[in-house]
């Protein structure tokens, strides 16, 4: 019951929000998220489970909770839910997120407060409910809700182009949506199952394979088609370059707290759906067909993320577009497929929430103050709010993947995980020229920082640039805090994830 | 002579037909409500019909129904018309073309 | 003495306290922090004391902390499965190395009381706090037990250095310096970091010692002729010792990747020191050293080690010859004494480039804080055509700074001469028996004459002749936390070569080549981490002048002397005298490539700034014109169409009615044909 009470208190913590009054919004809502935050945090050390919970292979699947939902003919639909070690570092990633997300949003939300705040919460409960649904149609319907709030948190509280960007992004992850659930869909009904239990589902596809022909295709190339129309829905949400776009233009319209959440948790929606669906349920051979694109893609993505966000001059974008190269890493090693591979991919996906939430803190914080985001319009605002600078720093060089922060241990885990791969051809080769993404990070935020913070304080404005306050700056250090704790003991989380991955890999699946 | 189904299906049809002209043709939105009560009044005269011919009663419950539909429906299209006709001092149904793209 | 290893992680732990307590609480405390940071490093270097001591006593200790991160490794690897940990090797060379590295974060701490408090500086408590965290990392990569956590604190020694380089964050050019030795070090890193992943997959552990040490795994995968990723156990090897390279290029500033250095001047003169003596630029080579066993199983490696230093020695002091700047001299001058150690290890002179590492840290230490006092004295003016003079007003500073100096030049009996003479002796025997290493041997040997030359032209325009400037006529003072730690380094600097007298004691056939044994585990050490192991693993054939080791030992020492002595005159005779000429015009076209050293910097920028930049903005372009403009193609489209579409939305009821039978009746009739009423 544990998971219900997570999402049971987020929900109502969203419905009393959208209440009360604006004035006490904020905080309120910071009480409500402390609640699923403490009760995560008890799940995280209280965690029982064994294995992955898709693949019985005697595993245990944690806080487990199963009822009989909906009959649709022969099919059952359920209320199905549990963690396993992937699954939940990404809910006590949210959870904790949303809290720190919700302090951060004090200082820059003064309209609609309690609007805001409920929105925040509702976006939690269907972010957990993503991490924890084991039944497809549960999980679908978190997964197509989660937008809902997050084009209500762009359209509404975003920047100047913010119905363009709000557009944008629900159109485009919605098309790409539409295009998985099909697939997915056709692979059920073509499958020997009357239900939509993802374990179950699995267990079918990995013994047997599909049984019916649909559109002419059967056995392989049937898995293959589906494969691959799942790769290219997910690719959307992750974003994969080419299919990336809509990522800065929302980054750069949305308020700081929900740039915090879309690249801290929902960029890791698209990742943990990859792995849940396509490189858990899909046996070796058909995946390795695609391996090599997929790795050359991941590479693609690292080069190019990184290339474009060294052209751009809004600091925001910066860290956008580094989240689309960040994200190739991602994929790199999950399509290695060997323990560290898909292990490392996993961390990195926490690694870069609390990074990624920190930076775009940071830069929330700077604007804030100053109003800008334009490189060539700040200098030297080091004097001017120490600590915040102090953080953006540290932020930068966790993003660049420095020794003992989150995001060294995570790429280091994924280059070390694809370098050796056997499964993947050329594996040496794509690894290097994937790591070359490691200089040009640290070229563009170097020189992003050369030119925002350091420098002669050249900004002139009609107004004060004083210290941020406390409330803004503390969950940037709770942050950083985390981020150094996972950089010097990845074992924290690392351990359970491979005890999740593991199974994975051992899964030949012969038809 | 006795008077066969055939017949009964050749009225609604007539009274249809009728109803459809006015709703086509006129311009009045009384005219226009009173064509759309003959179309309704058209499926009755089938649904009664039928129901005759094939000795059962449920056209005419239907038949009932869609009276009291059509009950309903007067009155809410009425009000409309009152409401047209304070807005734009006339009941002609293209007048108020606000409602496009 | 055992007992003494169980206090091994406080050696690099204090620095790190000290770290934190400058951090939180710097401000409130007396000195801004720097009691923190000399009392941590008192004790780093007192415990570093005991544990060469303890290694003397024929003590190793070499034992893993933690485990950082464990798995399995995919089917490549000899292991099954691979442990990331922190360990502690404390071994003759990293024991000694441990005593340089604190020693000189000792003496930096203290200078610093002079250099910067003295001088109503602001951000102390910064300062402070981040060189207990470059002492930190600096003595846990020293005694790291492993290729990874070695590489993991050679990351944050980055870190540091790019913090202390651009401390003085309000002026535009320091913080550009930092990102530049970030960048440029990172680029090198990169390299660094493949070969750690590589030798990680290849042989399933990285552990620099013991029986599954990855140099003992790679001798086996040799000896039994295996295949590694595609190539045979060689070339895999040199491929990947070349990749680990690449770090250790970046960081000790070798050809091509040196155009950082100079530019790191930006920081305080205090940091100089720290950076070039013990710290940043001392890793890349300490760390060949400590995997010098894995280079020794490929002679191409080592060969590029030896020619990119014998190239980097020459190549830097020619630039160093037309500087006016005293900073930018020494810089130079670090590249290419950086340049012989990595001439001495590359061609199998493992004693050599240690002993060559550790002299150069005191008197390049002593050089940079010699070079800190005058500009103190100087009222912080670094243009040593401004100085002149300070001889008569400083004299603690001149004859230390002369025995920096000296040293530096290899002049006997400095220590410098000792060191670059053994590495020049060690290139000279083997390029005897090999012709291509006398190459390498000549580039070291030519640029002994522009050590000499630009060392002799920084002492006489500094401290001789006439004062050329206001501040040189009436010099500020300097106090005793400044002139204790130059005393130190200056009689370290000379006395440091009784360390290992190698001339001295071939010629007299006696046993004072005490380093030499000290690293060849004469003392205690682990076996495979010996001299004499890898001489073994090396197998060098080695030549000698008349068939005699004595007249090749002579002859070496002469040819390295006399050029440094002449050097020297040379730069005596044209600077001497009151009021010295700028002979530099003299060089014409010459001048200009030297004083842009090579346009290398201009190729650089030019590489970031004039391709890489115009890349990524193209990339944005493509990006935003292509990539997004089929996106926003297809809304185009569909809005486009729907435009059409929606103009049968007329608002006309009549049509609604009309559209609705007419579609009624289209339905039935296509119902009508497909069901075959028409028939």
């Amino acid at each position: 019951m544990m998971i219900e009470l997570l999402i049971g208190v987020a929900l109502l913590g969203a419905l009393v929000t959208f209440v009360a009054p604006n004035r006490i919004a904020g905080k309120l809502a910071f009480a409500i998220s402390l609640v699923p935050a403490a009760l995560s945090v008890y799940m995280f050390t209280a965690f029982d489970g064994s294995g992955n919970a898709l693949l019985a292979d005697g595993g245990v699947i944690a806080f487990e909770s199963s009822t009989e939902w909906i009959r649709l003919g022969e099919y059952t639909i359920s209320w199905f839910v549990g963690l396993d070690g992937i699954s939940l570092p990404l809910v006590v990633l949210t959870t904790v997120l949303i809290t720190l997300a919700i302090v951060s949003s004090w200082t820059p939300i003064d309209d609609r407060e309690s609007q805001f705040y409920g929105l925040l919460l509702f976006i939690e409960a269907n972010l957990i409910g993503v991490f924890t649904a084991l039944d497809f149609f549960l999980w679908f319907i978190f997964w197509e809700a989660v937008l809902i709030p997050m084009y209500l948190l762009i359209g509404i509280w975003g920047g100047p182009r913010r119905k363009y960007a709000a557009i944008k992004f629900f159109v485009y992850t919605n098309v790409a949506s539409l295009v998985m659930f099909g697939a997915f869909v056709t692979l059920v009904f073509s499958l020997d199952v009357t239900t939509f239990a993802l374990p179950a589902i699995t267990t079918a596809m990995l013994e047997t394979g599909p049984q019916a022909e649909i559109f002419g295709l059967g056995g392989t190339s049937l898995a293959s088609a589906v494969f691959l129309a799942m790769f290219l829905g997910f690719a959307v949400k992750v974003p994969i370059v080419p299919f990336h776009t809509w990522l800065p233009d929302a980054h750069v319209e949305a308020p700081t707290p929900a740039s915090v959440l879309l690249a801290g948790v929902l960029l890791k929606m698209g990742t943990y759906a990859l792995l849940r669906f396509n490189f858990t349920m899909f046996p070796e051979e058909v995946i390795s067909a695609f391996a090599v694109p997929i790795a050359a893609i991941a590479a693609i993505s690292v080069i190019y993320g990184a290339l474009l966000a060294l052209a751009q001059t809004d600091l925001k974008r910066v860290v956008a577009y580094s989240s689309v190269s960040s994200m190739g890493y991602v994929i790199l090693g999950l399509v290695a497929f060997t323990q560290f591979g898909v292990g490392g991919a996993t961390f990195q996906m926490v690694s870069h929430g609390l990074v990624s939430g920190l930076m775009f803190m940071a830069v929330g914080v700077i604007y804030n103050a100053t109003h800008t985001r334009m490189l060539t319009d700040m200098s030297g605002l080091a004097d001017k709010m120490p600590l915040a600078v102090g953080v953006l720093i540290a932020g930068s060089f966790a993003y660049m993947g420095l020794p003992l922060m989150s995001g060294f241990a995570a790429e280091y885990f994924i280059f070390f995980g694809s370098f050796g791969s056997e499964f993947l051809e050329y594996a040496p080769l794509i690894t290097a020229v994937a790591m070359f993404g490691i200089v040009i990070v640290a070229g563009y935020l170097l020189f992003a920082l050369q030119r925002a913070v350091f420098g002669p304080y050249l900004l002139e404005t009609d107004y004060e640039i004083g210290r941020a306050p406390l409330h803004d700056i503390a969950p940037m250090f709770v942050l950083l805090a985390i981020i150094i704790a996972l950089g010097v003991a990845p074992e924290l989380i690392f351990d359970m994830i491979t005890d999740a991955v593991d199974p994975i890999l051992e899964n030949g699946g012969e038809w | 002579m006795s008077v066969g189904i055939e017949h009964y299906v050749l009225l609604s049809m007539a009274l249809f037909c009728i109803g459809l002209f006015g709703v086509l043709t006129r311009r009045n939105a009384l005219l226009f409500l009173m064509s759309v009560e003959l179309m309704l009044n058209a499926a009755n005269v089938n649904l009664i019909a039928f129901s005759f011919y094939h000795g059962n009663l449920t056209g005419q419950v239907f038949a009932l129904f869609t009276m009291a539909l059509a009950a309903a429906e007067v009155a809410v299209g009425l009000g409309i018309i009152l409401v047209l006709y304070r807005n734009f001092r006339d009941v002609d149904v293209t007048v108020p073309s606000t409602m496009r793209w | 003495m055992e007992g003494i290893f169980t206090y091994a992680p406080a050696i690099a732990l204090l620095p790190l306290a000290a770290f934190v307590v400058a951090l939180c609480f710097g401000n409130a405390m007396p000195k801004k922090g720097a009691i923190a940071g000399i009392f941590a490093t008192a004790g780093s270097l007192g415990l570093s004391l005991l544990m060469l001591a303890a290694v003397a006593s024929g003590e190793v200790h070499h034992e893993t902390y933690y485990q950082w991160a464990a798995g399995e490794t995919a089917g490549h690897s000899a292991a099954q499965g691979i442990e990331f940990t922190f360990g502690i090797l404390i071994d003759p060379l990293s024991a000694l190395m441990l005593v340089i590295v604190s020693l000189i974060a000792l003496l930096v701490h203290v200078f610093s009381l002079g250099y910067m408090n003295a001088e109503g500086e602001t951000g102390l408590p910064r300062y402070y706090a981040e060189l207990g965290l470059f002492t930190f990392s600096m003595l846990a990569f020293v005694y790291a037990d492993n290729l990874l956590m070695a590489f993991m604190f050679f990351e944050l020694v980055g870190l540091c250095s790019y913090l202390l380089i651009g401390f003085w964050f309000r002026t535009e050019s320091a913080p550009s310096a930092a990102k530049k030795a970030f960048l440029v070090t990172r680029f090198g890193d990169y390299f660094f970091l493949v070969g750690v992943v590589a030798i990680g997959a290849t042989f399933g552990t990285l552990a620099f010692a013991g029986d599954n040490s990855f140099v003992a795994q790679a001798e086996a995968a040799l000896d039994g002729g295996e295949t590694l990723f595609g190539f045979d156990a060689r070339t895999w090897i040199t491929i990947t010792g070349l990749l680990v390279l690449g770090g250790v290029i970046g960081k000790s500033a070798q050809f091509p990747l040196q155009t950082w250095l100079p530019d790191a001047m930006e920081g305080p003169t205090t940091v100089s020191a720290l950076i070039h003596a013990a710290t940043m630029v001392a890793a890349g080579v300490y760390l060949v050293a400590r995997m010098f066993g894995y280079y020794a199983l490929s002679p191409t490696a080592l060969g590029i080690i030896a020619f990119v230093g014998g190239f980097t020695a020459l190549f830097a002091a020619s630039m160093a010859v037309v500087k006016d700047d005293i900073k930018q001299v020494l810089a130079y001058s670090t590249i290419s004494q950086y340049g012989y150690m990595m001439l001495g290890l590359g061609v199998g002179g493992y004693v050599a480039g240690v002993f060559h590492l550790m002299n150069h840290a005191f008197f390049k230490a002593l050089l940079f804080l010699g070079a800190g006092a005058v500009i103190i004295l100087m009222h912080h003016e670094q243009n040593m055509w401004k100085m002149g003079g300070l001889k008569e007003k400083a004299p603690v500073t001149y004859y230390t700074f002369l025995a920096g100096a000296l040293a530096l030049a290899g002049i006997i009996p400095f220590s410098g001469f000792w060191s670059k003479d053994e590495v020049l002796y060690d290139a000279l025997i083997l390029g005897l028996e090999n012709q291509l290493y006398l190459a390498a041997y000549a580039m070291g040997l030519i640029a002994v004459f522009f050590t000499g030359f630009y060392t002799f032209r920084m002492v006489v325009l500094t401290f001789h002749g006439e004062p050329r400037s206001e501040a040189a006529e009436d010099p500020h003072d300097i106090g005793w936390s400044v002139k204790a730690p130059l005393i130190v380094l200056g009689l370290l600097s000379l006395t440091a070569g009784i360390a290992n007298l190698a001339p001295v004691g071939k010629l007299l056939d006696m046993d004072i080549m005490f380093l030499e044994m000290w690293l060849d585990g004469h003392y205690g050490g682990l076996e495979e981490l010996t001299y004499g192991a890898y001489s073994d693993t090396l197998a060098h054939e080695t030549g000698a002048i008349a068939g005699s080791e004595q007249t090749t030992l002579l002859v070496g020492a002469a040819l390295s002397l006399g050029l440094a002595l002449s050097g020297a005159g040379l730069a005596w005779t044209l600077y001497s005298g009151s009021d010295p000429a700028q002979h530099t015009q003299r060089l014409g076209s010459v001048r200009e490539l030297l004083r842009s050293n090579y346009y290398q910097d201009e190729f650089q920028v030019w590489l970031a700034e004039g391709l890489t930049l115009p890349v990524a903005r193209t990339a944005d372009r493509f990006d935003q014109s292509v990539i997004d403009g089929v996106v926003d193609g297809v809304s185009s489209v569909s809005l486009f169409g729907s435009g059409w579409i929606k103009r049968i939305q007329t608002g006309i009821v009549t049509n609604y009615a009309a559209l609705i039978v007419g579609g009624f009746v289209g339905l039935l009739v296509v119902l009508g044909v497909y069901g075959g009423w028409f028939v």
